[in-house]
This record gives structure tokens, C-alpha cells and sequence, in this order.
């Protein structure tokens, strides 16, 4: 049998192996170090390395992109050595960094060439007559007469401005500046409403607001360039009244509720304001406009609408398409004539978050048959081109936001994301955030864990713990049989940090009702999953979940893997989108009238679909053709559907 | 004119499942139930074969049961004091196959005992040549107990053992390794989880020639429909070609026809439900007649009129 | 061929206009392939589309209706051959058969003690649909007397056996005001017979041993010019009828094959030694559309009736189990009161647990709609007055000495206000899982 030369850098040594061997093996044989956490399964990726010369052969690729393998990346533990090689052993935390390259947020830009005129809100100078004995209109006449000759005829002036008008126009020796909004959707042909008249030049800004259940958003745009001043986000201040919709339904019945919770919002946007101003130097008051989105139960508690039919079969809210109000009208901390826009959501639980996910996301201008999923407690989805839409929520539940799990937590400093389980010895190694001890798991480390443990057979098929495994990791707990992640002496906590059965069940449950949403929305339209040919995943959620985990668990559709793409806050970015242009605007009414949604607990297909993906990664194998394969050379088993 | 008769081709068909062995093969029973094997949607036996007849089995206890109707007690008599006695009577009726239920207590109130399963099946075995199925009272931690035990002592005889549920088989599934025995995999009116509880059990190495299943059925009246038409799937599934689901169907009409108001009361129900004895035997047997149709390859009886009266739909739809 | 949604919606004008009263184009297709809606309720399909969508809606089987005095039998229109695949829509009728040869005075008193029958299944009255009158005398004047006889006794439709045609036109004016079936024609005497039928405007049972001779017959009978027909293939036992029957559906629906896509009509007591009544039950869930039963037993009536009633629910409907109290282990007048809802999966969770723990227990099971408990919480299908309803009238309140109810972890925020509507019951909340009720009764139900 042959030999071949393996050159080693940067330690730069040579060994010599049979052809056939691993370049694991020959770092091994050359006293070197390479991590493995995963047992060379060819599943972590953290083996990787760069092979220089023909003489490699890799066996697998998972974990490897097209342009990983481009320029010269391969497994160390699934490359088979059959010429003479040259070996680069990158140091870890290089991999690392490759690993979780998405994870840094872009900056925000313009989405679109912008021109202030593809808006509403103009603010300029009129020049008006000085009076004379001569000319002696009053001062408003004078005013509408200037407005009309910008082209703003029989504009409206609110009485508040009308106050005022009399000492500005002298100030600035009648030559004003003014805010008007020359449109609304409602009102596409005007008339044009004054909003503001001062001495001085004014610079207009807008906000553009998502109202989540559990986090606000805001983004500070100037309207001249269109440009994101600043963007901030806090939690809702409702969170203490519920921490889902139908709580917060439910406490808006209560006596005093609906204002209560109309008022917390109000003072969460309320805090957004103060720290932008502090950031931007935009006083509130040169906030001419604010374009809103939100789940419709949001929508409702924001406008102060009694939400009580959203939750009672058949599931009808109040209004799903607002029209634009004034913000003294609510209160909000703006400038008090600034219109407000809330934007139009579909139904009770398709409410403008997912309307303007779907205009930032391009769904509906797109030929290619598009799967939208913005994962939340809710979590919505939608399915379509440009030729139609339809959409459904599913009630996801906590467990991918780390709650309702025992050991679960939000991905902040000390959740574990990221878990690799040896199958020969069923030992865990794991990626904790900021580096330190863990103090628990957060959504990604969830479900990191949950596909480790299954593709290493830890938990059967249905999720149960094998509690005769030889290892003193799985166990009977306080909570039922659980893994042991970290032993107490590991983590910052003390205490021991587990998954539960519990917990299993709990994110199985979560990912059933999100795939099995997929499938009923493709079997109701007579599509097939698997002809998908792109998956745009929101919501803050969507940024660092691991796809291929996600795809063993059977959370997401077993695609190719560059059909996925992560976009982040897609409610908010196409609430910027609509506040920036009348087109878009439009549009999103378009997307809000033509989205056709499926009330999922009208018939039994859905609980058909969920049991089916209540087992992993479902109960059809076939329908996860690159999980059936590593399940089966993982577990030394034929997968369901093979012979006896 | 001449009709262009439809005839449906599959490219599945229902394992073959055998129970009981004989000397020969390594046990004492002197015949075997084998069932399965079919190639078309129940019964369409214009365009398919069925190899055997749905198996009728009688369920016999091992002590004498104090919640059955009077009028089971009645069609037993003596015999239900002694289960080998019972399991006699139960071959004389015409039984395929005893199926033995363990209770959980015994007749003093404590829990029932592994020495006390091992006893009643041997005295079953002893008692008749019948293949036989030994079935725990459906609590996680007695069937362990129970049915390991019995597995131990019937072993060699490829008995069937139950109840293997999604949370609890492994321990059962281990005992059917062990000694060569057949398991019930019983579901609760679903078809993805009677599936996913074939592939659980298959994945712990159990070859899918020793897997039973038990879809869960409900009584006429009371949810029969779910488990017919759960049936109807899983057997259309099977004959697509749908691997886990090609196994025999088991179901017990007897326990779930005799456990409604329908057949357990004679007294204080409307009149139009007409004659007692009569209403109860007809509902113990549209129960098991319906599940007939719906692809039944064992059915678990208690009264042994109704076996007769079945045997002679089983006989009439397998006739050549 | 049905089509899909996607492809119905392709032949609507996509507008969105909401006239058709569904929020978009696209639900209203979907509801169209459904079956759930009719396409003229959209005013703005084009000729074109309006031809292909209705091609591919035709009913395979044909809808047949009879009328007795008071009250009406619609059979046929099925679309599928499982029920699972979307639901069998006209349950089939159940007749007596009552024989002209007895005195008028004898069938008024059989028919009125059939007539009244009424049995009650979860809130639906069960009655026979009707009587089948057999012409067994020969004497067209005891005919005639004893459609009066049964008339007189009954509102119900009728069927008239007789392959007489004069027969057939005497009872037929004595059946008159009413829409009865006529059965039957044969090879002799369809020719009569259609002319009968056709005057009398009434369906017509076509009747022949093999399906090429029905097929041929039903031919004939259209060309005659008649539209409504049943089919009556002589079935025998329990094999032959599933064959015959299976088939005739088969065709049908997957051959669109005309000249049989009619209802099917069964004698199950012509079975020979069959067992009639488990042969009637074959006929109800394999596809016949009326069933004629030689006897007249509540005993065996009611069971036949309650299993049409299932086999006939809708399956697209969330599996629910029967509210009311389950009896789980024997529970004595000391053992603990669960609640939960209807849903069957979570019925099924529950008392798997509850039974696998080995705590006997009394269950209170809720009326929710078929809902899970957190999905019939949200909807407002589980609340407090709906807990306390169930539990004030399912009885529990005899059968137990204490007063402690528990309720789910999940809705643990209902206790306070189901304090309010139980008086005199303690609020306990269980777990929110159903794996953890053993462990929650060992640590917290203390007698």
C-alpha cells in the first residue's frame, strides 16, 4: 500500500500514513491536536482545516459551505488522504468565528432610492404678502392663499396651529416654515393638513414602531434622506400583565385593564423616545409621522380597542385595517398633529407585523414559490408568490425563547447555543455566549441539543430518554428522566443544567405546530414542502438558529440549505419600508387585502399534521432525506421505512 | 354492456405475524395463529389474497373480574373462578387465540405479584394448545413486573406481551428479546402514533415480524368511528407501501363493547333501546363487526355468542 | 378529476372583490375544492372558467329524493370511498319491510309501533326512515288498502316492492302526494315500468344479479327518459355484497362511470343464513343508500342507528370524546375529581396517566368543542361556568363524599373565579402536564 506526505502547518511537521487514512489520523500521528466534539461524526464542524494538493478526498462535507470547500476547507475527520497533502490546522477560535459569521447585525440602509416626495410629510418655507391697509386679509387667508400657490390648496389648519399662527408669521417676518402632510393612504388626492408652522427651519422625522408581544422596536428616520437616524428596542411594558396575547386579552377585561395596558405601551415607546432623543438630538416634537406594526392583539391595545372577540371563536377582531389617526389622539409623546399609521394586518392572529415582514421580505413580489416564518411565541407563516399568499399561525408556544424549559433562558451573556454530544460516550462539549461558565439554554442551544441528543440516540425517536444508556449523564430527575449538560461544578449556577422530558416534549410540541403549520398551508394549495424554493426566516429568533439542527429536528423543511435566508426584524423593517413611500404603502394594503388565512383550529388537519411531526425529525423519515441519512449511520439502525 | 370491472393493485402487503409455537419450534402449544398477509383493503378478496382469517380470540382473566356485566358472567359461569378452567371453556367456544389479562390487584386487594403471573400462565399453558397473549393492566410499573415475569415463563412459546405505550416499552420490547415473543404495540386513536410506536419498538431491534398493532378501537356509539377509520388508514398506508404500518391489527371490541351503559345495564335505560341481552350481544358484535371491515386481523371477544356469530361473517367472507 | 384549490383559483378572476362574501379569491377556491361553497356565488367567473369548474364538480353519484307525507330521504351525492377522505355526506335510509297480505288493521298496529320508535344519541333522535311495502298477496286491492293501512299509521317515505306494473300504477295512485321509491324494474318489465315511474314522476329501483345486466338496464331506463335511479344488485351475504357494493362506489367516483352512479339499495335479510343484522351493518358503512330490514327489533335497531350515526360524522371535525364523567381504577366516594375537556387527545392523556398511576379517579369531562385545554381556554371554551356546569350535572356530586375538584395547571387563573361558581368546592390546580398527575396525587390528594 502506498504512502503519502502530509506536511503539518503551522507546526510545519511531516508524517507519513497509508493511503486511506483520515487527516485526522495523521494529526494524530504527529502528536498534534485537533477538537473533536463530536466524536469525528462529521457533524460539529469544529475539525476543520485547510488542505492544500490533490491528494484529498473528503467523505463528507456537512458544515462546509460551496465557498468553504472553494477555498480549501475541509473535515479533518471525514477527508481521506490519498496523495501527498499540506495541511493548515487553523487555531480554534478562528473556527469559531467562522462558524457564527451571521451573527454580527448589518447597519441598516436606505432600502430603496429615496426621494422625500415618495412620502407625505414636506416641510418648506412660504413666503407670504406682508399686509397693508391695502391687503388686509387675515393672517390665515394669507396663509392658505401661500399654501396654495406651493400647490397645496384648501390645505387644512388645525386650531392648535391657528393659535399660534398669528406670532410666527410676525417672527419670521411672514416668511414661515411649515409641516404639512400633503397625503395619507386614505386621502391619496389630500387635501393637504398643516402640522407645524415655527420661526426656525425644520428638519422632519418620522418613527417607525414594531409593537411585538414581548419587545418594541423603534427606528428614528429622517425624512429628507430617508435615512435611520437611530433604532432602539425595549421589552413591552406589558409583559406584567401576561406574557402571551390571550393573557393580555384577558387582562384587558378586567376593570381599568385595557387602559392599563394601552398606557404601558404607550410608556415603553414613550422610554424609546427619551433614549433616541438622547442618542439623535431629535426632539419628539419634530416627529411629523409614525408608522406602526404589530400582531393585531398589539394593534388593538395600542389604539385602546377592547380585543376580547380576537380570542372567542370565530376569532374576529375589531378592525384590521385602521385608518391613520392623530397622536394626540393616543397620546403618544410625538408631535401631537403628527399623523399615526397604523398599518393592516389580516385577522386576529395575522396582524401588520407579518403584512410588513412580508413586504420587507419580498415575498409578494417574487415567481418563486416563498415559505415566510417569523418565529415568535406565535409563530406565523406564509406561503406564496406573487401571485397569491396564504398564511396561518400556529401557537408555537415559549419553549425556542427558553421559557417554559427548565434550565431555558434568553440568549444573553451564559447561554449555552451551541452543544455537541459524543455518540460514542455521549459526553457534551458546548459554545456558551460570552465565553464564560453556562448558566443555562437558550433557543439555539435548545435546539442544538435536542438534534444531538437525537442523532446520537440519547432520546429515542419520540423523545424519550434512554435511561439504560451506560452513562451517568441521563438519569431519573426531580422532573422525570433528563441529560445531564453540565454538572453543578461547571456552571455559574451551582446546579446541575438538564433537559428534561419534560422539556423535550415541550419543544417537540413547539416544532410540531410550526412544521405541521408548513404542511397544512402546502396541502391547503395543493403544493408540495418539498418544492419550496426559498425559506425567509424573521423575527429576532430567525438570526442565530443553527439550520442544519434545525432541519434534524424537524423545525424547519429538509431543503438544500442555501435556500434559507435569516433577515432578522422583518416586522419593523417593512414598517420603514411603508413609512418611506406611498408605493410601498400601497402595497402592503395590496399584501393585507390578498393574503388568504387559514384558521388552523377549524378542521383536524392540523392536529393529522402535528402528531405526524411530533416525533424526530417526523414521523415520515422520507420527507428528511439528509437526516434519515446521518440517523442511520449514527445509530447503526435501518431508518423507518427500510426492510426488517 | 359489458363492465369494466376496477380492481385496485398495491404494491404492499401485511406482515405475516405468528403466535404460539409448537414443539417443533421450541414450545408446547399444539397449533399456531398466524394472521396478516394481506394484499388488499379488507375483505376485497376480488382483487387481492388473504392468506388467513381475521383470528378470533376470547379474553380470559386471571382472577375473576368484578366490574363485567352480569350477563358475562352468566355465559361463563364456574369457569371464570380458575383462568385455566376459563381458557378451556374458551377453546370449546372456538377460540384462536387466549387472551390472558392481568389484573392489577389480586383478590385480596394488593398488588398483583410477579410469582402470581408466572403461576396463571403456566396453569394457562397447561390448560390448552391455544397460542396465547398475557396483556398487563395497563400500569407502567406493574405490566414491567408482570409481563417480564410472564415473558420469562412462557418463554419459547412466542407468546404475544402487552402493553408496549410510546411511554412505556422499552422494558417490554426488552422482555420479547429476550424470549422470543411477539409484542402489542397499542396506540391511542392515531395513526401517526400507531406508527411511531412500531418504529420505537423496531428501533430497539425487535424485527417487525414480532409487532402487533393495537390501534385503539372505542365501542359502537362511543368513538368507533376514529378507531375504524384509523384503521381504514393505516391499512391503506400498508398496502401503498408505507413499511410501518404493515403490521397485523389487533382490537378488542369485547372489552371496549361490554365497558358502555349499552351492554352493562339492563335496568334504568330508555325502553327503545329494547331487550337487554339481545342489545348487549348486538353491540359487543357490531363493534367487532365493523372492525372487521375496517382491516381487524385479530379480534379480542368476550361473549362466546358473539364469537359464533362472527365466526359466521368470518367464515362467509373467506369462503371461495 | 377534483382540483385543487391553487388550480380553481387559477380560473377565478382574482380580484378580491369579497362578494362571494369569503375574504379573498383564494379561500373562496379553497372552499370550492372543499365543497364547502357553491360557484355562483361568484358573479364575476367567466363562461370559460365557469364550464371547466363545473365539468369538474358534477356529483359521481346522483342525489335521489323520496317524500313520504310528512318528511323527506335524500341518498346519493357521495364523493369518496373512505370516509376518512373527506366524510360520507347522506346517511342511508333504514325501512321496515311490512307485507300487504296481513289485514289493514294488523299493519296499522305494526307500523305505529315502529313509528314510534325514537331512541336518543348524544341530543339526536334516532328513528326508522321509513316502510318498504311488499306486494306479497297478488291482490291489487290489498295493495292499494295497505299503502292507505301504512299511510294512515305513518308520515314516513315509502318504498314499494313490486315488479308488477299494474301493481305498481295502482299503489302508486294510492301513494299519492307522496314521493315513494318503486321498486323495482328487470330485464322483463322495465319498460312498463318506467312508464310507470315516469307518469307517477318517482324514482326507480333497477334491479339485475350481475353489474353488466344493471348497467344495461339503467341504460335503457335513462333512455326512457328517466333520470332518477337506484340500484338494487340482488346482494347475498356479507362477501358478495362487499364486492358488488365496493365496486359500484369505485366505479363511480374513480371511473365517473355513469350508467351506475346511482344509490344502491340492499335487502339484508335476503342474505340466506347471513346474520341479518350484522349484514345491515356491513350495508351502512359500505356504501348502501337504503336498507330494508325484515324485522322490527328496538334491540338491534338502535345499535344499527347509532353506527350509521358514526360512520356518517364528519371526520374533518376535531376528534372529540362524549362530555360527561369517566370512571377511571373503580373510583369509591373518597377518590379525587379531575376535569378536562373533550378534546380526545387530551382525554387520552389524561386518562392513560391517571390509569397508569393506578389512582382511581372520577373525570370530568367538559363540553370544549373538541378542544385542547389551553387552545378551549384561549377560545373561551373552557371557563368557569362551563367547569361548574359540567360539574353540578354530570353527578359527581353524588358519587363523592368530599368536595375538591382539580383543574389544569394551565388554568390555575381560573380557580378564584370557579370558587365563585362552584360554592362549597375547593379549587385544587394540578399539573399543567398530564405526566406529572401521579406524582401530583401522591404528594397533594390526601383523604
Amino acid at each position: 500500500m502506498a504512502n503519502h506526505k502530509v506536511t503539518l502547518l503551522p507546526a510545519n511537521q511531516t508524517v507519513e500514513v497509508p493511503t486511506g487514512s483520515l487527516v485526522a489520523e495523521a494529526i494524530q500521528r504527529a502528536g498534534l491536536d485537533i477538537a473533536q466534539p463530536c466524536g469525528g461524526q462529521g457533524r460539529c464542524g469544529r475539525c476543520a482545516v485547510f488542505v492544500k494538493g490533490d491528494g484529498a478526498r473528503r467523505r463528507s462535507t456537512l458544515r462546509l459551505s460551496a465557498e468553504d470547500i472553494e477555498s480549501g476547507f475541509a473535515l479533518a475527520c471525514q477527508t481521506v488522504i490519498e496523495g501527498d497533502l499540506t495541511v493548515s490546522i487553523p487555531d480554534q477560535e478562528r473556527i469559531e468565528r467562522r462558524l457564527v459569521t451571521d451573527k454580527t447585525a448589518k447597519s441598516i440602509e436606505v432600502p430603496f432610492p429615496y426621494d422625500q416626495n415618495l412620502q407625505g410629510v414636506r416641510a418648506f418655507r412660504v413666503y407670504l404678502p406682508e399686509p397693508s391697509f391695502q391687503d388686509n386679509k387675515d393672517d390665515l387667508t394669507r396663509l392658505e392663499i401661500a399654501l396654495a400657490g406651493a400647490g397645496y390648496p384648501e390645505a387644512e389648519v388645525p386650531l392648535a396651529l391657528v393659535r399660534r399662527l398669528g406670532s410666527v408669521v410676525r417672527e419670521s417676518d411672514w416668511s414661515p416654515w411649515v409641516v404639512l402632510e400633503a397625503e395619507t393612504w386614505n386621502r391619496p388626492h389630500g387635501p393637504a393638513r398643516l402640522i407645524d408652522i415655527a420661526t426656525d427651519p425644520i428638519e422632519p422625522v418620522a418613527l417607525a414602531i414594531d409593537i411585538g408581544t414581548t419587545t418594541v422596536s423603534a427606528y428614528l428616520v429622517d425624512l429628507i434622506t430617508g435615512e435611520v437616524l437611530g433604532s432602539s428596542a425595549e421589552y413591552n411594558g406589558q409583559i406584567h400583565c401576561g406574557e402571551d396575547v390571550i393573557s393580555r386579552i384577558i387582562y384587558a377585561g378586567r376593570d381599568g385593564g385595557l387602559a392599563e395596558l394601552s398606557h404601558r405601551v404607550r410608556e415603553t415607546i414613550a422610554e424609546l423616545l427619551v433614549r433616541l432623543e438622547k442618542r439623535t438630538g431629535v426632539s419628539p416634537d419634530h416627529i411629523y409621522k409614525a408608522t406602526v406594526a404589530g400582531n393585531t392583539t398589539m394593534a388593538h391595545l395600542f389604539l385602546g380597542l377592547p380585543p376580547t372577540s380576537i380570542r372567542l371563536a370565530p376569532f374576529i377582531p375589531t378592525v384590521n385595517m385602521p385608518v391613520p389617526i392623530m397622536a394626540h389622539d393616543i397620546d403618544l409623546g410625538i408631535n401631537p398633529l403628527a399623523s399615526v399609521d397604523c398599518l393592516p394586518g389580516v385577522a386576529s392572529y395575522v396582524g401588520s407585523d407579518i403584512t410588513a415582514g412580508v413586504l420587507a421580505c419580498g415575498l409578494s413580489e417574487t415567481g418563486q414559490l416563498t415559505l415566510f416564518i417569523d418565529v415568535g411565541t406565535n409563530g406565523e407563516i406564509v406561503l406564496g408568490t406573487h401571485d397569491w399568499q396564504v398564511t396561518c399561525a400556529c401557537s408555537a408556544g415559549p419553549a425556542f425563547e427558553g421559557a417554559g424549559v427548565v434550565n431555558g433562558m434568553r440568549a444573553t451573556e451564559g447561554a449555552i447555543e451551541e452543544v455537541w454530544v459524543n455518540s460514542g460516550t455521549f459526553e457534551p462539549t458546548w459554545r456558551v455566549i460570552g465565553g464564560g461558565k453556562p448558566r443555562g439554554l437558550c433557543g439555539s442551544g435548545l435546539i442544538s441539543l435536542l438534534a444531538e441528543l437525537f442523532v446520537t440516540g440519547v432520546i429515542d425517536r419520540g423523545g424519550n430518554v434512554k435511561l439504560d444508556l451506560d452513562t451517568p449523564r441521563v438519569r431519573q430527575g426531580d422532573h422525570g428522566p433528563e441529560y445531564v449538560i453540565a454538572w453543578a461544578g461547571e456552571t455559574s449556577t451551582g446546579g446541575d443544567i438538564t433537559l428534561t422530558k419534560v422539556d423535550v416534549d415541550n419543544l417537540l410540541r413547539a416544532k410540531a405546530a410550526i412544521f405541521a403549520g408548513f404542511s397544512v398551508l402546502a396541502t391547503s394549495v395543493g403544493v408540495r414542502l418539498e418544492d419550496v424554493q426559498q425559506v425567509l426566516v424573521g423575527g429576532s429568533f430567525g438570526k442565530y438558529i443553527n439550520v442544519e439542527k434545525a432541519i434534524q429536528i424537524g423545525l424547519l423543511p429538509d431543503l438544500p440549505w442555501d435556500r434559507f435566508k435569516f433577515l432578522g426584524n422583518t416586522a419593523i423593517l417593512g414598517t420603514y419600508r411603508a413609512l418611506l413611500s406611498r408605493d410601498e404603502r400601497d402595497r402592503l394594503r395590496h399584501i393585507a387585502r390578498g393574503m388568504t388565512y387559514l384558521e388552523l383550529s377549524a378542521d383536524n388537519s392540523f392536529y393529522d399534521a402535528f402528531t405526524a411531526a411530533l416525533f424526530l425529525p417526523h414521523t415520515e423519515i422520507a420527507r428528511f432525506p439528509s437526516v434519515a441519512s446521518i440517523w442511520e449511520r449514527e445509530a447503526g439502525l435501518t431508518p423507518a421505512g427500510g426492510a426488517a | 354492456m359489458a363492465v369494466e370491472i376496477p380492481k385496485e393493485k398495491w404494491s404492499g402487503t401485511v406482515r405475516e405475524v405468528t403466535l404460539g409455537a409448537t414443539r417443533e419450534q421450541g414450545g408446547t402449544r399444539t397449533r399456531t395463529l398466524t394472521v396478516g398477509g394481506e394484499t388488499a383493503m379488507p375483505h376485497h378478496a376480488f382483487e387481492g389474497s388473504f392468506p388467513h382469517p381475521p383470528a378470533l380470540a376470547l379474553e380470559v382473566r386471571d382472577r375473576k373480574p368484578t366490574d363485567w356485566s352480569p350477563l358475562l358472567l352468566q355465559a361463563w359461569g364456574a369457569a371464570m373462578d380458575d383462568p385455566a378452567a376459563w381458557a378451556k371453556a374458551a377453546e370449546q367456544a372456538g377460540a384462536e387465540l387466549i387472551f390472558l389479562t392481568l389484573s392489577a390487584t389480586l383478590a385480596d386487594g394488593k398488588a398483583n405479584t410477579a410469582a402470581n403471573a408466572r403461576a396463571v400462565v403456566r396453569k394457562v399453558l397447561e390448560a390448552t394448545g391455544l397460542p396465547l397473549a398475557v396483556i398487563g393492566p395497563g400500569q407502567a410499573e406493574i405490566d414491567n413486573e408482570l409481563i417480564v415475569a410472564a415473558a420469562e415463563e412462557g418463554k419459547g412459546e412466542r407468546l404475544l406481551i402487552g402493553t408496549c405505550e410510546d411511554k412505556n416499552y422499552r422494558t417490554i420490547v426488552a422482555g420479547a428479546l429476550a424470549n422470543d415473543h411477539v409484542v402489542q404495540s397499542k396506540t391511542p386513536m392515531d395513526v401517526n402514533l400507531s406508527k411511531q410506536l412500531v418504529i420505537l419498538i423496531h428501533d430497539m431491534g425487535l424485527p417487525l415480524e414480532r409487532i402487533i398493532m393495537d390501534p385503539t378501537t372505542g365501542a359502537l356509539g362511543y368513538g368507533i368511528e376514529y378507531g375504524y377509520s384509523v384503521m381504514e388508514r393505516l391499512r391503506l398506508a400498508a398496502l401503498q407501501g408505507d413499511s410501518m404500518t404493515q403490521q397485523p391489527l389487533i382490537v378488542t371490541p369485547g372489552e371496549e363493547g361490554w365497558k358502555v351503559k349499552e351492554a352493562k345495564v339492563g335496568e334504568g335505560v330508555p325502553a327503545a333501546w329494547g331487550d337487554w341481552n339481545r342489545r348487549a350481544l348486538n353491540w359487543e358484535a357490531l363493534t367487532a363487526n365493523a372492525l372487521i371491515y375496517a382491516g381487524a386481523d385479530i379480534i379480542v371477544l368476550r361473549h362466546p355468542e358473539t364469537l359464533r356469530r362472527l365466526r359466521g361473517v368470518v367464515d362467509a367472507l373467506m369462503a371461495a | 378529476m377534483a382540483l385543487t384549490g391553487l388550480e380553481i383559483y387559477k380560473l377565478l378572476p382574482q380580484t378580491n372583490c369579497k362578494e362571494c362574501s369569503f375574504p379573498t379569491c383564494l379561500a373562496f377556491a379553497m372552499k370550492l375544492a372543499a365543497k364547502q361553497a357553491e360557484l355562483k356565488a361568484c358573479p364575476y367567473v367567466s363562461e370559460e372558467s365557469k364550464a371547466k369548474l363545473e365539468a369538474a364538480s358534477a356529483p359521481p353519484i346522483r342525489l335521489v329524493e323520496i317524500a313520504g307525507d310528512d318528511g323527506k330521504l335524500a341518498v346519493g351525492n357521495e364523493t369518496v370511498l373512505f370516509r376518512h377522505e373527506k366524510t360520507f355526506f347522506h346517511r342511508p335510509g333504514l325501512f321496515l319491510r311490512v307485507k300487504d297480505s296481513l289485514p289493514a288493521e294488523e299493519i296499522k298496529k305494526q307500523v305505529a309501533a315502529a313509528d314510534a320508535f325514537k331512541a336518543d344519541y348524544v341530543g339526536i333522535p334516532l328513528t326508522l326512515d321509513g316502510y318498504a311495502i311488499e306486494a306479497a298477496s297478488g291482490d291489487p286491492a290489498a295493495f292499494a288498502g295497505a299503502v292507505k293501512a301504512v299511510r294512515a299509521a305513518s308520515k314516513k317515505p315509502l318504498i314499494l316492492l313490486t315488479s308488477k306494473p299494474d301493481v305498481a300504477k295502482a299503489w302508486l295512485e294510492a301513494a299519492s302526494g307522496t314521493r315513494p321509491l318503486l321498486h323495482a324494474a328487470d330485464a322483463s318489465n322495465w319498460e312498463a315500468m318506467a312508464e310507470v315511474a315516469k307518469a307517477a314522476k318517482v324514482p326507480l329501483v333497477a334491479r339485475a344479479e350481475t353489474l353488466d345486466d344493471l348497467a344495461t338496464l339503467t341504460q335503457s331506463l335513462t333512455k326512457a327518459g328517466l333520470e332518477d335511479l337506484v340500484l338494487d344488485p340482488g346482494v347475498k351475504g356479507p362477501k358478495d355484497s362487499l364486492e358488488k357494493l365496493t365496486t359500484l362506489r369505485r366505479l363511480a367516483i374513480k371511473k365517473n362511470f355513469r350508467p351506475l352512479g346511482f344509490p344502491i339499495i340492499t335487502f339484508p335479510g335476503a342474505g340466506g343464513k347471513a346474520d341479518d343484522v350484522l349484514l345491515a351493518a356491513e350495508h351502512i358503512a359500505k356504501y348502501a343508500g337504503f336498507i330494508v330490514l325484515d324485522t322490527f327489533d328496538p334491540a338491534s335497531l338502535y345499535g344499527l342507528l347509532v353506527l350509521r350515526q358514526n360512520i356518517y360524522t364528519d371526520p374533518q371535525k376535531p376528534i372529540q370524546v362524549q362530555p360527561g364523567m369517566y370512571e377511571i381504577n373503580n373510583p369509591k366516594d373518597d377518590s379525587p375529581v379531575l376535569v378536562t375537556t373533550n378534546f380526545s387527545i387530551t382525554y387520552f392523556a389524561i386518562a392513560n396517566e391517571v390509569e397508569g398511576s393506578g389512582w382511581p379517579a372520577w373525570l370530568v369531562v367538559t363540553d370544549a368543542e373538541g378542544m385542547s385545554v389551553l387552545t378551549a381556554w384561549a377560545a373561551g371554551k373552557f371557563d368557569s361556568e362551563r367547569i361548574a356546569k359540567a360539574v353540578k350535572t354530570v353527578g359527581v356530586e353524588g358519587k363523592v363524599k368530599h368536595r375538591k375538584v382539580i383543574i389544569p395547571g394551565h388554568v390555575a387563573v381560573l380557580s378564584g373565579e370557579l370558587e365563585g361558581d362552584l360554592p362549597g368546592w375547593t379549587i385544587m390546580v394540578g399539573p399543567r402536564e398530564a405526566v406529572d398527575i401521579g406524582a401530583f396525587l401522591k404528594a397533594m390528594w390526601v383523604n
